[in-house]
């Protein structure tokens, strides 16, 4: 090796050694933003009572985990791990049900054979990208939405809608926001909770994270970083729903 | 310009595609580490491509020159049963590298007493259903992180028999079809099937396979491309401007600054870059730079030969084992970056001992192959 290309190496060592972690690299969400703003009292009951929690995860790739270089990084996963971590003692299942591509209505159409053998306490329905990518009119988006949400509710689940990623390829479509505001209307009138992953993710980027750390360059999907914090924040929201810290001993404010 | 021979009869090696196909392994390594401050040396942050598409291209050039003499002197069945036992090989490759992957991540939970690294590497379904991954495993259905290479390159080989001969004699017609074959599949997106069920190929055999033979026509009519380099002008200015434009856009996933400068309408046109398969971006990209390359790196051009270059050639020539290897290798480092310390000097660290190991292995390699032939297994 030359005597330059030595020093190079040995630049880039100091460097490494030096460089701070940046703040804006970090995980987190503010507290307003981790709100649910659902009690989700059928899962509370089933981690009181029985010490077991069951949760489906419905939604497209996000949920399936394309872009994670392993499943095990995909939310769904990350988010069993987690609840494991800060309940010990409760069972956790979560099942994945996510199939990449997928729009509203073909989930709506698959929510009584996916949930119901499962017997789920908690759905976490992922949705809104395909459908703004696909152009689906909102209303029809939005009673798809309440037809899901319905057929859930009657297999005794509560709900926690997570509405579409902040990614390049969502930001550019000229409606995404209308989407995220049918899912947090669709939320409140059908007493599901809201797990504002759109908002959480512009709040990264306008705190000065790049699409680098949360996005594969297809600019769509989330990598193993985007992932596994979406899980972490996810579980997160739900242990402070459902478990308070005085409970569990878990840590409840973002860091 | 070009010799008069095709590539594919012309004698002697094309150090060319030895060192791109080294340096693809190298940048294969690299990338497969997550968070890996040295991928930052490698093509991908650069623009839409990366080496997938140099591996993928060299393989479907290198198939042509490997085979085509064969079939022209012994007939196709020889060539063919050549190829498939090339085929085999792969096969053997994929499957000694699934099981070696996963052994490794269980040697480590388990002597290291850590079950939550099976849990965090678990390898989906082998967990819960093994028997059925296995069979999964065995049909190239189930493909656990980074296994997704080979099988593409085995199924494009499996195919390359029954191009071959259409190839030398019509190429221009065999690229019609392979061009035709990609548009149909991005149009339809057709792709086939995985597993666990609702999993399809992360690189889908269709939209790939227009790279391949992208790299197998260039093979058989390099030496009729003079007519290209009538617009060579033109051209250049083109793959330049292109080339400036996605390193702009990749420069822009880094850099929240550059990103705010695009529009949303444009932004609505590009994204999303589609890797699975294979979006436009990405392949005229790839056939930006190979224009480039051609352009500045001729077939005899001397840095190919220095010494200090070497490792890189090597690596090339020793493709498969290099591979696997660097697969395995990335997974070590995955586990010791995030096992120990995750900071840039332990990355460097296992990034720069992990080419080394991948040099050593094709350095030795190379001495196997060159050893005195041993008699009865002449091959």
């Amino acid at each position: 090796m030359s005597g330059r290309a030595l020093l190079a190496v040995a630049a880039m060592v100091v460097v490494g050694w030096s460089a701070p972690v940046n703040a804006e690299m970090q995980c987190r969400a503010s507290r307003e933003l981790l709100d649910i703003g659902n009690p989700l009292d059928i899962a509370r009951t089933a981690v009181a009572d029985d010490r077991e929690l069951r949760i489906v995860a419905m939604g497209s790739s996000s949920t399936q985990g394309y872009g994670a270089s392993n499943p095990q990084y995909a939310y769904p996963a990350q988010l069993k791990m987690k609840l494991e971590a800060a309940m010990p003692g409760v069972t956790i299942h979560v099942f994945n049900k996510g199939i990449g591509g997928q729009d509203a209505d073909e989930m709506t159409a698959r929510m009584k054979t996916d949930v119901k053998p499962e017997h789920a306490q908690i759905v976490i329905w992922q949705a809104g990208t395909n459908s703004a990518i696909r152009r689906t009119p909102l209303d029809k988006f939005a009673d798809k939405l309440r037809a899901g949400i319905d057929i859930g509710h009657s297999l005794g689940a509560n709900f926690v809608m997570m509405n579409l990623q902040y990614v390049p390829a969502v930001v550019a479509l000229p409606d995404e926001e209308e989407y995220a505001r049918v899912m947090s209307e669709v939320a409140k009138e059908k007493h599901a909770g809201l797990f504002n992953r759109f908002a959480i993710m512009r709040s990264w980027y306008n705190d000065g994270m790049p699409y680098a750390q949360f996005v594969t360059n297809d600019g769509l999907h989330l990598n193993d970083f985007g992932q596994k914090c979406i899980g972490k924040l996810l579980s997160m929201a739900i242990i402070d729903t459902i478990a308070p810290k005085h409970l569990t001993g878990a840590p409840n404010t973002p860091h | 310009m070009e010799a008069a021979a095709p590539p594919y009869l012309a004698p002697g090696r094309d150090l060319r595609l030895d060192f791109f196909r080294g340096l693809a392994l190298w940048f294969i390594f690299l990338d497969h580490i997550p968070n890996n401050i040295v991928s930052w040396f490698t093509v991908r942050n650069y623009g839409f491509s990366d080496a997938t598409e140099i591996f993928v291209f060299i393989s479907g050039y290198t198939a042509v020159i490997a085979y085509s003499r064969m079939m022209l002197r012994e007939g196709w069945l020889r060539a063919a049963s050549r190829i498939y036992r090339r085929v085999w090989q792969l096969y053997v490759a994929h499957i000694l590298l699934f099981v070696a992957f996963t052994a490794q991540i269980a040697y480590v939970s388990i002597s290291r007493n850590t079950p939550e690294l099976i849990e965090e590497m678990q390898l989906l379904g082998l967990g819960e259903n093994p028997y059925r991954a296995i069979l999964e495993a065995a049909l190239l259905k189930y493909r656990p992180v980074n296994l997704d290479v080979l099988p593409l390159y085995i199924v494009l080989l499996a195919g390359f028999p029954l191009a071959l001969p259409g190839l030398l004699r019509w190429p221009y017609r065999v690229l019609g079809v392979s061009l035709a074959t990609y548009a149909a599949t991005l149009h339809f997106d057709w792709n086939l099937p995985g597993y666990p069920d609702d999993k399809v190929w992360f690189f889908n055999p269709m939209g790939w396979q227009v790279v391949f033979y992208s790299g197998a026509v260039l093979a058989v009519v390099a030496p009729d491309l003079a007519w290209l380099d009538r617009w060579r002008r033109t051209l250049t200015v083109l793959a330049a401007l292109y080339l400036a434009f996605a390193a702009f856009i990749a420069l822009s996933w880094q850099y929240n600054s550059l990103e705010r400068l695009i529009p949303d309408w444009f932004a609505r046109q590009i994204y999303p870059i589609d890797k699975t398969n294979l979006d436009v971006l990405r392949f005229v990209h790839f056939l930006a730079l190979a224009w480039m390359v051609r352009l500045v790196v001729r077939p005899n051009a001397r840095f190919l030969k220095w010494t200090i270059l070497e490792p890189i050639r090597r690596c090339g020539e020793h493709s498969l084992q290099i591979f696997c290897l660097g697969t395995f290798l990335a997974v070590t480092a995955q586990i010791i970056v995030a096992r120990y310390e995750d900071s840039i000097v332990s990355q460097l660290s296992v990034s720069i001992a992990g080419i080394v190991l991948m040099c050593l292995a094709a350095y030795a390699a190379s001495w196997f192959k060159a050893g005195p032939p041993a008699r009865g297994f002449v091959e």
